[in-house]
């Protein structure tokens, strides 16, 4: 049932205007930059691109750019410079063509208190200019997938946090875009909405665009594809999960060891005494092992994993720093903040290439 | 059109349900009907309905329009603007003259059902003052003005709203732009479009036949104690009334012969619509 109210009909393709052909690019933003009152620099120089069908997750800390981004491309705010296009179209303040495409849901999406569910997405469902034939049952099928069927007699104001997302979520369904952007929408939600709201994604994700801005970065982890991370204003990273990952080579190894201190302690010097490794222990208690570039990691685990059998130790658990997003994503913000003079003569040397010269470094 | 008239609709079930227009609707119908019991047998038709329209010109009804106008853009409102109506496929222009003209038709719907019947009574009910020589034309126009006068503070206040985010600040602009109005319209001869000068109008206004032509006999002038009526409310409002003692210009015909329907319909129509004007380029350039 639930795929069946979420898939979009084939009948509604995403054209260029005067093309004929399916645009590969859902978001395309060329030096989008954002000032405030000329005080915030929350946009900067900002090349964005968003496969078409892909899951993208917009990473980045708070007050890294994300939301400003997102309602520069709904028009909500105006670009200081730059520009910005869904599926082709070029956004802007009275783009009505532009917003057709997009569903939004906001953080914390503020909702009219006074009205009940079927009457706000209702009135949506006019906004889109949806016949009553089409927007009646469409209205009814979405309050029955989001699980607000029981609630439709209540007012918005009496929706707990969770309910008030669900009810986002079906609003920014309403029109059928070919388009999701959804601000943070696991924000403020228990685990069984978490949950349900990372569903929803990942199968709404089946047939449509979908960008996910977040800091929660297990969100991304789950259901995205594709991720960019942002911060300070800045697309630091742009490309699919897999090549971010990639980028952490870290030679360090997370051993979780149980028993007595004193064990511990004399299998780190054990460790110690081999070449090419270093081995510390953790604030938390665990065995921090650091393998030197050129050796190969499989044959030092091997040895390393040899000396616990010679102590009182127990081997819990192996963990390697590779392919950890929180790592990779860390390591960016690192990075980014390291070689900020360097990044602005980049810049200054030709921005075309900044960010991707920004993701290589 | 369907994004605009669904806006409108939301809107005006919005204010219908806000416990200030409950309020304004019970508060003016019952001043209406205190206003009509307590001048029944001491002023004639005339000056009995510029009583009766005298709290929508002057003071209390006037400050209640100002609260409505100044809300659509401006406080807490601006999320539920920005996140629920205009990330949707409407332009900005479309939300705004819809949220105008919402307030536009609710103000004029509170004061029409108050003031017609209240009229209607005062002006077909056998009462002890004699008979006065009330025109249907001149009832039809003074409601206009009256209006058109509300019609201006919804549009100042649309304008004052989108400028300042801050709904008290946008208020209290207002207020101070329009209760001391007496005063600054006097200093530039322009007197004839206060509220009190309109109020003092009507009543020649409300005598006044179709055409001119058909003007049977002089209307009488006004009545001490409607100037005194006039004086309270403006008191109350905080305006000083413009005597006629003061100033000559205007006021040198005591009877306001000269009273121009086409001139006040000008001097409020064409300043409410460039505030619209003005509201919806302000909002346009406006981030959300």
């Amino acid at each position: 049932m639930t795929s069946r109210v979420f898939a979009r009909r084939p009948s509604s393709p995403v054209v260029a205007p005067n093309s004929s052909i399916t645009l590969s690019l859902a978001i395309r933003t060329e030096h989008l930059t954002k000032i405030y009152a000329q005080r915030l620099v929350a946009v900067n120089d900002l090349n964005l691109e968003v496969p078409s069908g892909s899951i993208f997750g917009l990473l980045g800390p708070n007050g890294a750019g994300k939301t400003s981004t997102l309602r520069l491309l709904l028009g909500l705010h105006r670009p200081s410079a730059g520009r910005a296009e869904v599926f082709g179209r070029p956004c802007g303040v009275n783009r009505v063509s532009v917003r057709r495409l997009i569903g939004y849901l906001p953080t914390n999406p503020k909702l009219p208190g006074h009205m009940r569910p079927l009457e706000y997405l209702d009135l949506l469902g006019k906004l889109y200019g949806l016949p009553s034939q089409i927007r009646k049952p469409r209205l009814a099928s979405l309050v029955r997938a989001v699980g607000l069927l029981g609630a439709t007699g209540q007012p918005i104001r009496t929706f707990s946090t969770g309910m008030t997302t669900r009810l986002g979520i079906a609003a920014s369904l309403i029109g059928d875009p070919p388009l999701l952007i959804w601000d943070e929408p696991t924000a403020g939600l228990d685990p069984s909405a978490r949950r349900f709201t990372l569903d929803l994604i990942r199968e709404l994700g089946r047939t449509r665009t979908i960008v996910v801005s977040t800091h929660i970065l297990s969100d991304i982890d789950q259901v995205c594809s594709d991720v960019g991370v942002m911060h300070e204003g800045r697309m630091i990273f742009s490309g699919s999960m897999r090549e971010m990952k990639r980028r952490l080579t870290q030679n360090v190894f997370r051993l979780d060891l149980d028993g007595a201190a004193d064990d511990r302690d004399a299998f780190v010097t054990k460790v110690n005494a081999l070449v090419g490794v270093s081995a510390s222990v953790s604030p938390s208690g665990f065995v921090m092992v650091q393998v030197a570039d050129g050796l190969s990691h499989s044959a030092m685990l091997s040895e390393i994993l040899s000396l616990v059998d010679t102590t009182n130790i127990c081997l819990q658990n192996v963990h390697s720093g590779q392919n950890e997003t929180e790592d990779v994503y860390l390591q960016l913000l690192h990075e980014d903040e390291a070689h900020g003079f360097q990044r602005f003569t980049l810049d200054a040397g030709g921005g075309d290439d900044a960010v991707h010269r920004d993701s290589l470094a | 059109m369907m994004p605009f008239t669904a806006i409108l609709w939301h809107d005006l079930s919005m204010l219908s349900r806000s416990w200030l227009v409950r309020l304004w609707l019970a508060g003016t119908a019952l001043l209406a009907a205190f206003q009509l019991l307590a001048n029944w047998e001491r002023f004639q038709t005339a000056p009995l309905i510029a009583i009766l329209l005298l709290p929508y010109l002057i003071f209390p009804w006037s400050l209640v329009v100002m609260m409505l106008s100044v809300t659509p853009m401006s406080g807490a409102q601006g999320g539920f603007i920005a996140d629920g109506i205009l990330s949707r496929p409407v332009t900005r222009y479309a939300y705004l003259l819809a949220a105008w003209t919402a307030r536009v038709i609710l103000v004029q719907t509170v004061f029409l059902i108050v003031t017609v019947p209240a009229i209607a009574i005062a002006a077909l009910a056998e009462r002890p003052p004699e008979a006065d020589p009330v025109t249907l034309y001149g009832v039809a126009a003074s409601l206009l003005v009256v209006m058109l006068v509300l019609t201006f503070l919804v549009s100042v206040g649309f304008l004052l709203g989108t400028t300042f985010r801050n709904t008290l600040l946008a208020l209290v602009v207002l207020v101070f732009i329009w209760f001391p109005v007496n005063a600054v319209l006097n200093t530039f001869s322009l007197e004839e479009f206060s509220p009190i000068s309109l109020t003092q109008a009507l009543p020649t206004l409300l005598r006044q036949p179709w055409q001119e032509k058909e003007a049977a006999e002089p209307a009488p002038e006004l009545d001490t104690a409607f100037q005194d009526a006039i004086a309270f409310f403006g008191a109350l409002g905080g305006s000083q009334p413009a005597s006629p003692e003061q100033n000559q210009g205007f006021f040198e015909q005591g009877d306001y012969e000269d009273f121009s329907l086409g001139r006040v319909l000008l001097g409020y129509g064409i300043p409410a619509l460039v505030s619209v004007l003005l509201a919806s380029i302000i909002f346009n350039l406006r981030d959300l």
